[in-house]
């Protein structure tokens, strides 16, 4: 090799170097401009909720730009950034999309590079439940910092945790099967029932919902399994499950890609599935199952996502006319998905807190957060959304139905409207309890405050008749 | 040649010297992101990155071990002290015991896990070695994730909250960290430097060079191996107990296969060769980690839709820096060095690295 080569070869990682250095001094001009709020938006862009990235910043900006004139820099794709937003006299401006991958060190340090070299001072986010409680911890030791969680279903973050600067403006995982465990004792008959669970925080939260509710009216639940998240080969879970002539039904929280994995070493082990023996949370029919899942399970009741896709109100088709108004196709035109909804929601309330503290920020912004939100698919009190002591949603939630559409194609209905639905379930979950986990909660017969109280719902309308 | 290896030894000392001057006024000359966020980080992660080096570099042992090792000086930490008050953790076993007492067993319950760990592969070399050393961390990595009494894959948070009288409040005072973090990765380092010149790291480089002849000399090969192990995952075991004050919080993420490999990388950038390229190739992924993400590079590959862009490049760099300099930034120096004064990798030490067992 000839001396000029080699040094060429040399000048390689030392070009490298430079340009790192370059980045670093660019960002740190970036940093140094005018006073304005910064804004972060927290979501996944890698991992088993990485084809949340566009939907959730695409709901986000959706909200600035109907309620503070931002104006998106590419309509098809959200994260291209989005210019001229601005809250009275405050400008506002999106400093950084956080790339999480649904694990929490990645969670945590996408956090400190938003918060503290991108300088946010409001984050929207994060997507998913181990990520919101260790984005929780992180907020409880930086006050002056506000969190309006995008679309995490734990239920730690404002529940056991629950710091004065973190804030949700939906349901948690449990929330949202509120309803389901009593449809499944009612309408399909069902009195013992086994359970499968991702073993992480969402899957645990999501998981506690639908054994509160079925255990709240009577039901029993003989086993409980606990597969981890991606894992990819099935058989030996299912083989700790009862098999079908011993339980009368089995509830499903495995998510991303092990919902179908986890569907298809059941059939392997027991035969073909039958719609009314199965429950599932919401991975039955939102994020990328429709076309997978969801075809093998037509007529099995699903939980919900704090959102009623289809519902024929008012309310709910002006919020869907505003996202596709100003992303027109965002997630497939599924604009009743909580990925876009939720982080929707989240940017409209902060656009709304900014707006009453008059652009002030911390503790100022904390106390003039909104505490009701007149969300898009909300019905009880005149269509509010309202927040608890805990700042957490008190929120309708909406049981499913996986249906055949006329046209062929496979879809969800909206069969029920559950009133009010707290974070507590009556009493169950309060500060004091543990965080929701293998054993947790336990089975127990309880009032519920929406107990009988479910409303059937038809074609998108809500009847005056009860879920019996 | 002797009299040039004299002034670059001169030139490095004069290099390390400034820039530990540099860094010891850390906070008055670098901006509170930088000296928290990115140099905290390099001088926690370098900790365990030497540790991998000095098993490499004077044990002849690649080990894929030292996340974990990391990892269990971490998860013993975050179990022994967080408390399951309102308001406080939900996760793990929530003793909450005296922080100090904590810290020993975290130390000392890793020293000897590295202890038992080391003896059962201390008679593998090359690839097995390798191997093994890779179950440990898959090992370790599910053994949190699916014993969710210890942990889960939630992982423990707001271990932070809760330090030693002497060490203070990690939480508020973020500097304090850092300076804890400086002067441990600077003990570190003269600890192992030390340490390669007793008998004990004198033998330990024999047995990386001829196992055989070391052995028929009557050195037991397996025992200085299992020693050298037991050392590094105190070594580790320092960086754990760094890492979750920095962070505040634990998870399997990270020890998993993705951290084990960044590690490995980072040792690799810094040079496997050398102590010193353990925080040089630290600082190297850290600030390219952190600095290329919001690059006009990765969203321009972003827009030709070249997907994961981001890892892409960090790839890049990476290919770029083993093709041009096997021994990482380190060795480049070496060869930079070479190049201007016209000798050939002059004072390259004799520890170049090699697996275990392999004689080249």
């Amino acid at each position: 090799m000839s001396r000029l080569n080699r040094r060429w070869k040399l000048a390689l990682p030392a070009l490298g170097v430079l340009a790192i250095a370059v980045f670093a001094a660019a960002s740190t001009s970036l940093a140094a401009s005018a006073r304005e709020v910064r804004v972060a938006i927290m979501t996944d862009c890698k991992g088993a909720f990485g084809f949340g990235y566009e939907p959730d910043i695409g709901g986000a900006q959706a909200a600035f730009a109907q309620f503070a004139g931002g104006k998106p820099k590419n309509p098809k794709k959200p994260s291209a950034g989005m210019t001229g937003i601005k809250v009275g006299n405050t400008s506002v401006r999106i400093v950084g999309y956080g790339c999480g991958d649904d694990t929490v060190p990645t969670a945590i340090k996408e956090t400190r590079r938003l918060m503290e070299q991108l300088r946010a001072d409001v984050m929207i986010g994060p997507l998913s439940g181990d990520e919101a409680v260790s984005v929780a911890n992180y907020a409880k030791t930086h006050p002056t910092k506000t969190f309006v969680i995008g679309t995490a279903g734990s239920q730690d973050p404002t529940l056991q945790i629950a710091p004065k600067n973190v804030f949700r403006y939906h349901g948690d995982g449990a929330q949202w099967n509120a309803g389901t465990g009593e449809i499944a004792y009612k309408r399909l008959g069902w009195r013992n029932a086994a359970i499968i669970m991702d073993d992480y925080s969402f899957g645990w939260t999501s998981a506690a919902g639908l054994i509160a509710d079925f255990c709240a009216i009577g039901g029993k639940i003989t086993k409980r399994v606990f597969p981890p998240l991606n894992t990819t080969d099935y058989a030996s879970y299912i083989q700790q499950l009862p098999p079908p002539d011993q339980v009368d039904g089995y509830f499903w929280v495995v998510g991303g890609t092990g919902t179908a994995a986890s569907l298809k070493a059941f059939e392997q082990a027991f035969g073909a599935l039958k719609p009314s023996q199965h429950i599932g949370n919401l991975f039955f029919a939102f994020l990328g199952a429709d076309k997978v899942v969801a075809p093998k399970v037509v007529g099995s009741y699903v939980g919900g996502f704090g959102t009623g896709p289809g519902l024929k109100t008012k309310q709910a088709k002006a919020y869907e006319a505003v996202v596709a108004k100003h992303y027109p196709g965002l997630n497939g035109g599924n604009y009743a998905d909580g990925f876009v909804y939720n982080y929707y929601n989240a940017a409209w309330a902060f656009v709304r807190g900014l707006q009453a503290s008059g652009g002030q920020l911390g503790a100022r912004l904390q106390a003039s957060m909104p505490r009701t939100n007149k969300s898009g698919y909300e019905v009880s009190d005149g269509g509010l959304v309202r927040l608890d002591a805990n700042r957490q949603a008190v929120q309708d939630q909406y049981p499913l139905q996986v249906v055949k559409n006329a046209d062929g194609s496979i879809g969800t209905a909206v069969v029920g409207y559950v009133p009010n639905v707290n974070q507590s379930f009556g009493g169950l979950f309060k500060k004091t309890s543990p965080a929701p986990g293998r054993t947790q909660p336990p089975c127990v017969k309880k009032k519920l405050p929406w107990q009988g109280k479910i409303k059937v719902v038809k074609n998108g309308v809500i009847t005056n008749q009860t879920i019996r | 040649m002797t009299g040039l290896a004299a002034t670059k030894r001169w030139v490095e000392r004069g290099v390390g010297l400034a820039a530990l001057v540099l860094v010891a006024l850390g906070p008055a000359v670098f901006n509170d992101y930088w000296a928290d966020a990115i140099l905290t980080q390099t001088f926690i992660v370098g900790i365990a990155a030497a540790s991998l080096i000095f098993l490499s570099a004077y044990g002849g042992m690649i080990s894929l071990a030292q996340t974990a090792m990391m990892g269990a000086a971490g998860f013993i930490l975050g179990n022994m002290v967080t408390q399951s008050a309102p308001g406080g953790e939900t996760k793990g076993l929530t003793l909450g015991w005296d922080p100090t007492l904590a810290i020993v067993l975290a130390l000392l319950g890793t020293t000897l896990l590295g202890l038992v760990f080391g003896a059962i592969a201390s008679r593998s070399t090359g690839i097995y070695f390798l191997m093994i050393t890779l179950t440990y961390s898959v090992i370790g990595f599910y053994f949190v994730g699916q014993v969710t009494n210890v942990s889960g894959f939630s992982g423990i948070s707001g271990i932070n909250s809760y330090t030693p009288g002497f060490v203070g409040d990690m939480v508020n005072d973020r500097y304090r960290l850092y300076y804890i973090a400086l002067g441990v990765a600077i003990v570190v380092y003269v600890l192992i430097r030390y340490v390669v010149r007793t008998p004990f790291g004198l033998a330990l480089q024999g047995v990386r060079d001829e196992p055989v002849r070391m052995s028929s000399l009557g050195y037991a090969v397996p025992l200085h191996r299992t020693l050298a192990f037991g050392f590094a995952a105190f070594l580790a075991s320092l960086s754990g107990v760094l890492l979750v004050w920095w962070q505040g919080q634990i998870a399997p993420g990270d020890i998993g296969l993705q951290a084990t490999i960044d590690l490995l990388i980072v040792a690799v950038i810094g040079g496997l060769g050398r102590v010193e390229g353990a925080w040089l190739g630290a600082l190297a992924f850290i600030v390219i980690n952190n600095y290329i993400r919001d690059s006009w590079l990765t969203e321009l590959l972003d827009d030709v839709r070249i997907g994961g862009s981001f890892n892409t490049i960090i790839g890049l760099v990476f290919l770029a820096i083993v093709i041009v300099s096997p021994d990482g930034l380190i060795g480049l120096w070496d060869r930079l060095w070479g190049l201007a004064t016209g000798s050939r990798d002059p004072d390259r030490p004799a520890m170049a690295p090699s697996p275990a067992g392999q004689q080249s």
